[in-house]
Parts: structure tokens; sequence; C-alpha cells
């Protein structure tokens, strides 16, 4: 697709593609063919200009690779300075506890969930791996099934590690020893009322649970504040949600009323932590049918994640001021 | 495998004649039997061919005669064939499939049925298992007609499989198969200048390459498994990186729009509609788990998702109308330079 290639090398100068365009056509000019012209320019480009050409060519040659779930790296790292950006400078985010994320091997990362018009959640949990993890890894996430319903989105979030929300989809994941990261509030946490914000939602059935038994994976509880904050949902366009079919429409103090302004995040302050690994693997696959335990460990995994929520609110300070 | 007798239903269609060329080879096989409307290729030398139409109950009296141990069922329409137009396909498939299994009821040789069926009956949905295993069709609505017609003929079979416990059914769910030699809707898609895709989507998808094709089905006949089995590569790959491989410019066209379009150009440059499935396979892709196969069945295939479309582009000779469009082919001239 277009928009791929597009946006693949944006560290590309300008000034570079500039030059390139106007020596090519000083060659056309002086009477050369197309191929031999461009030939001519890219003799002199500088090095860097060379690698990002060559790239492109070989993306444009279909010469990458995809794993089975359709998750592209080169497409992930092409996007991610501008998911750098947000965790470095906008959500000054800070990580603690990485650590506790196994360096390999499955782990299952349960978080809560929130953020109501694009929960970005995920995506600062899994930057959060890849730039203070001394072994950095990329993390899958279960995204609802919604999402996938939609153009554009559901190629994009595919190709950065996205699977649709489905317990086979997480246990065979898990099967190949990746890390995967649930949201088990699923909408009820990105749909709640600000002044509901940081308050767990019921973590769907305990399935996250499940599948942990069922694959021996550790279960990783994460507690994430900030997120809440990035789009204070204040009210629900209820007749516009059912005639798009979407879970929930918020309105929030400039959405929609700014137009596309309003789908900019504000810039809260995060702070991310990662707990200690609960291992499961004691229970045996077995225990996976076990109600009264899933139950349990889905109770042990919440209360671990409301407690951390809290003491990481107190710890943060002011949501957006951030105190000298 | 000694002095077995096998009749293949559909022995006209392109799979049906493969696997009796490749049956033909085997001594070990006493009796070779090919059931169609029309006669099969004419190099298949020692198959008994039997003129006969799936849809009527001649087919009982035929069958019983042949005395047949094993019968594979290859005359499933996935399109309209020649011979066979659109408005055939239900009576094809459903009431020839009824015919059939009544005539093998009043078979008492039959140990074995292979159906080569298709893995429409999943459907394409944009969320759900990223890889159906077997257990999981029917779990999702039946939205299009070829896939209430699979799901309704699998229906009987596993009827049938459990009125006859001693007769070993199978029935296999291909994904849809590509070849260069191959004249199916989506090869001839995959064949035209510029490809139609649909705006913000790239689906995940799986074909399989024709050797894979026939070796799941020579395998499946031979072996004794039951029940459904999936019959697709390993992995998946999505539709731009196949585009990007076969070097075809993709045209991005709203999803609303797509079927028409495809509809359109497709009559202009002689490729013809997407039936079945087609169209809502090019936007939501589906995949499947083909671990079964390899397991049980015992047939790996030998080309993965990816090695599928690389063989199929090196070797499709493609219906390209004049110079190649994709930007591929003109930037690697540049790059050349660069190097």
């Amino acid at each position: 697709m277009s928009a791929h290639a597009a946006a693949d090398p944006p560290q590309a100068p300008a000034e570079a593609v500039a030059e390139f365009l106007r020596r090519m056509r000083v060659g056309i000019e002086g009477g050369l063919d197309p191929v031999t012209a461009a030939n001519r320019a890219a003799d002199e480009l500088p090095q860097r200009l060379a690698h990002v050409v060559q790239l492109l060519s070989r993306r444009v040659r279909g010469e990458y690779h995809e794993d089975e779930w359709g998750f592209d790296e080169e497409f992930a790292e092409a996007v991610y300075p501008l998911f750098e950006f947000l965790y470095e400078v906008w959500w000054r985010v800070e990580a603690e506890g990485v650590l506790n994320v196994p360096a390999h091997g499955r782990a299952l990362l349960v978080s809560n969930h929130a953020g109501a018009l694009f929960p970005f959640d995920a995506s600062m949990i899994l930057l959060s791996i890849m730039k203070r993890h001394p072994l950095p890894r990329w993390a899958r996430f279960l995204v609802l099934d919604w999402a996938f319903l939609l153009p554009f989105l559901s190629a994009f979030m595919r190709r950065v590690g996205g699977v649709p929300a489905s317990k086979h989809n997480a246990a065979r994941l898990l099967e190949q020893d990746e890390l995967v990261m649930v949201f088990p509030e699923g909408a009820k946490g990105t749909g709640k009322q600000f002044s509901e914000r940081y308050r767990l939602q019921r973590f769907g059935r305990g399935g996250f649970v499940e599948i942990a038994l069922r694959t021996g994976a550790p279960i990783v509880p994460v507690a994430v504040v900030g997120s809440e904050e990035i789009y204070p949902k204040l009210g629900d366009a209820t007749p516009l949600a059912r005639a798009v079919g979407a879970p929930f429409v918020p309105l929030t103090p400039t959405f929609p009323w700014l137009g596309p302004l309003g789908l900019v995040p504000l810039p809260s302050k995060w702070r991310i932590e990662f707990c200690e690994p609960i291992d499961v693997s004691e229970h045996g696959p077995d225990a996976a049918e076990d109600r009264r335990l899933l139950f349990d460990l889905s109770e042990q995994v919440r209360e671990t994640i409301q407690a951390k929520l809290y003491e990481n609110l107190v710890k943060r300070r002011a949501a957006f001021v951030t105190p000298l | 495998m000694a002095g077995r007798r096998v009749v293949i239903v559909g022995v006209a269609s392109h799979w049906g004649a493969e696997l009796a060329r490749r049956l033909e080879r085997d001594p070990g096989i006493e009796y070779l039997g090919g059931i169609d409307l029309e006669p099969p290729p004419a190099d298949l030398e020692r198959t008994d061919y039997v003129e006969a139409d799936i849809r009527s109950p001649l087919l009982s009296r035929l069958l019983p005669g042949m005395e047949p141990d094993t019968i594979v069922h290859c005359g499933i329409l996935w399109y309209p064939e020649s011979g066979r137009p659109a408005r055939v396909l239900h009576d094809v498939n459903v009431i020839g499939t009824l015919q059939l299994l009544a005539a093998c009821e009043r078979t008492p040789t039959l140990e074995r049925l292979v159906v080569r069926g298709s893995a429409a009956i999943y459907g394409c949905e944009g969320a759900t298992p990223s890889f159906f295993t077997e257990g999981m069709a029917r779990t999702l609505p039946l939205r299009t007609r070829f896939q209430r017609d699979v799901s309704e003929l699998e229906a009987y079979i596993d009827n049938f499989a459990r009125r006859h416990p001693g007769l070993a059914c199978c029935t296999l769910r291909y994904q849809p198969e590509i070849g260069p030699d191959l004249d199916t809707p989506i090869v001839r898609y995959l064949e035209l200048p510029v490809v139609p895709v649909q705006l913000g989507w790239d689906p995940r998808l799986q074909f399989l390459h024709s050797d894979d094709a026939n070796g799941a089905l020579e395998a499946a006949t031979r072996s004794s498994v039951r029940g459904p089995v999936n019959v697709a590569p390993s992995g998946a790959i999505s539709l731009s990186h196949i585009l990007r491989l076969a070097r075809r410019p993709a045209l991005p066209i709203p999803h609303q729009l797509f079927g028409m379009a495809l509809e359109r150009l497709g009559r202009r440059l002689g490729a013809g509609p997407l039936y079945g499935d087609g169209v809502r396979m090019l936007r939501f892709g589906r995949g499947v788990d083909n671990e079964r196969l390899v397991t049980d069945v015992g047939y790996r295939p030998r080309f993965d998702a990816e090695e599928a479309i690389r063989d199929f582009a090196a070797k499709s000779t493609g219906r390209r109308i004049g110079p190649s469009l994709h930007p591929g082919d003109l930037v690697g001239r540049f790059s050349g330079a660069v190097r």
C-alpha cells in the first residue's frame, strides 16, 4: 500500500531529495534519458540518503519479512520515532520495575486500560520495554475486535504487533514464547467517565488467567498512571456510537468541538510500573477448568494493579504541571 | 495399500485429473475409476471413465457396481467452470453431494470417503482468531452463498459419518490454490496489470501452492484420518506484500465500490469477477491452522505462504499489458547505481 511505503524512512533530509531531483532535471535537460539521469544523480548522493533509497527499493520489491500475524518489524521501527516523541516529550513517561518483564520466553502482561479515543497505553508499555529493558523485545497486544473492522487502523495495528482479541490468538502467541499484553477491562475501561478514573472495572470473565494457566505463562501486572487524563471523557454521543456501530463515542473537552485538533491527546504526566510476576505454572494446565481459581487469581491481579495505581498517583503528584 | 479400488468423482476437474495421474503410477491400486460429466484429459491411461451426472440418482446404481473401497469427491465447485454456469453451483455442490452420499450408503465395499471441500466455511471476518482450527467452523454467521453451501454439505457429511462409524470420512478444507498453470478467478486477479485493492485494508492471506494442493489430496486419500482437516500453507502473508513480490501495482478503491470495479476491470481484461467469498477475503483475509494436516495426515506443505507467492511470481508469465508499472522495477534500476 502506498501509505505504507511513504511512512518508511522519514529521516531522509528533504534538501537531499530536492538536490537529487534538481540534478536529475539538469541531466534530462542535458539530453539524458530519465533512467540514466537518475543513476547519475544518485551517484552524487550522500551515503545516508543512498541507504534510504536502498531500503525503500528493497521494501517496494517486497524483500522484507512479516511474521504469520502480520507483524512487520521494519515498519514498527519506522513509526517508532513518533511514539518515542510521545513517550519522552509529550507524556514524560517514567517506567519502574521493567526488569520484572522476562527477557525471554512467554509472559502475559496485564494492565489497566484507559484513553477514551485512542488508548495509547499499549504503545507506551511497549516503548518502556524497548527503551528501558536491558534486553528489549517487541510485545504483542490484543486489540478490541471493533478496531479490526476499521480500514487503515486495522492494517496499522497489525503491522506494529496488534492481534484481534481472542483467546485462541493469545494462547497461540504465548505458545510461540511471545510477550503478550492484555487489557481485561476492555471497552469498559476506556469508556468510563473521567470522574471514574483509575477505578478498575470488572476484569471480564477472567479469560486471561485461563490462558496463562493453560500455557504456563507468568502474569506480570502493569499499572499505568497518566493514560486517564489524555482524553478526559465527559459524556457520550450515544446516537453517533449506534450509527457507526462503535462501543462508544466519547465527548471530551476538545473532541469533537475542535475537529481534528480534538484528537490531540492532552500532555499529562505518565508513570508505568511493572509488578512482580505471578507464577501460575504450579497449578498445571488442567487448573484452567477451575472457575474458582480463575476468579481468585483474577481478583489478586486486579487488586495488585489497583493498589499500584493509587501508589503511583501519589508519586506522580500533579497530572499536568510538574512541580519544580 | 495392496489391491485398492479408488473412484474419483469429478475426475475431469483440474484436481481430480491430477490425483488420477498420481494414483495411476501406483501399482498398489488395482482399479481406478472416474466419474464426471465430461471426459477426463486424454493422458489418463488406466482410469475407467464413467460418464454420469453427480446430481442424478443414477449414481446410486453405478457406484456399487464399481466396487470401490475409497471414494474421493473432487466435484465441489468454488466458481463456475466450463459446462457448469454459476446458477448450477448450488445444485452440484449440495444436491450432488447428497446424491453421492446416498450412493455411498448402497456401496458395501466402501471404507474411505475423502471430500475436497473449502476453508470458506470459516468465512472472513474482521476480528476472528487469526488461525482457525478445525473445531471453529460455524461459530460465525454464514454470510455468502458459497459459505452456506459448504456448511450445508459438511453437515450432511458429518451426519453420514455419524451413521456409519465403520467408514473413515474426511473433509479437506482448502484455502484458495495458486499456481502459474491454474485458471481460477483469484489467479487471474493476481495477474491483472494493475490490481484493485480495497482502500485502507490489507488482509492476511494464505494461498496454497498447487503442488501442495495435489500432494495433500493424495496423502489424505492414502491415510485414514477422520473429520475435517485444514489444508493451507504455514504462515500467512498480507496482500500488499503479495503484490510487491509479484510486482503488481495496487489500485486502491473504496471497499463499497470494489466488487463493481473489479467486475468492470475484469471484464475488460478477461479476469472476470471474484466468486464465493473472494471480495470479503480480500478485505478481511483468513488464516487457518494446518497442524492436523502435518501431524494426522502426515503431509507437510513444501511451500509456506510467502514461498508459494515467490514461486508463483517467478513462474507466472502473466497477462501483463504494456511495460511493468510497478515502482519496484523502476527503483531497482536506480539502486544499482547507488550501491
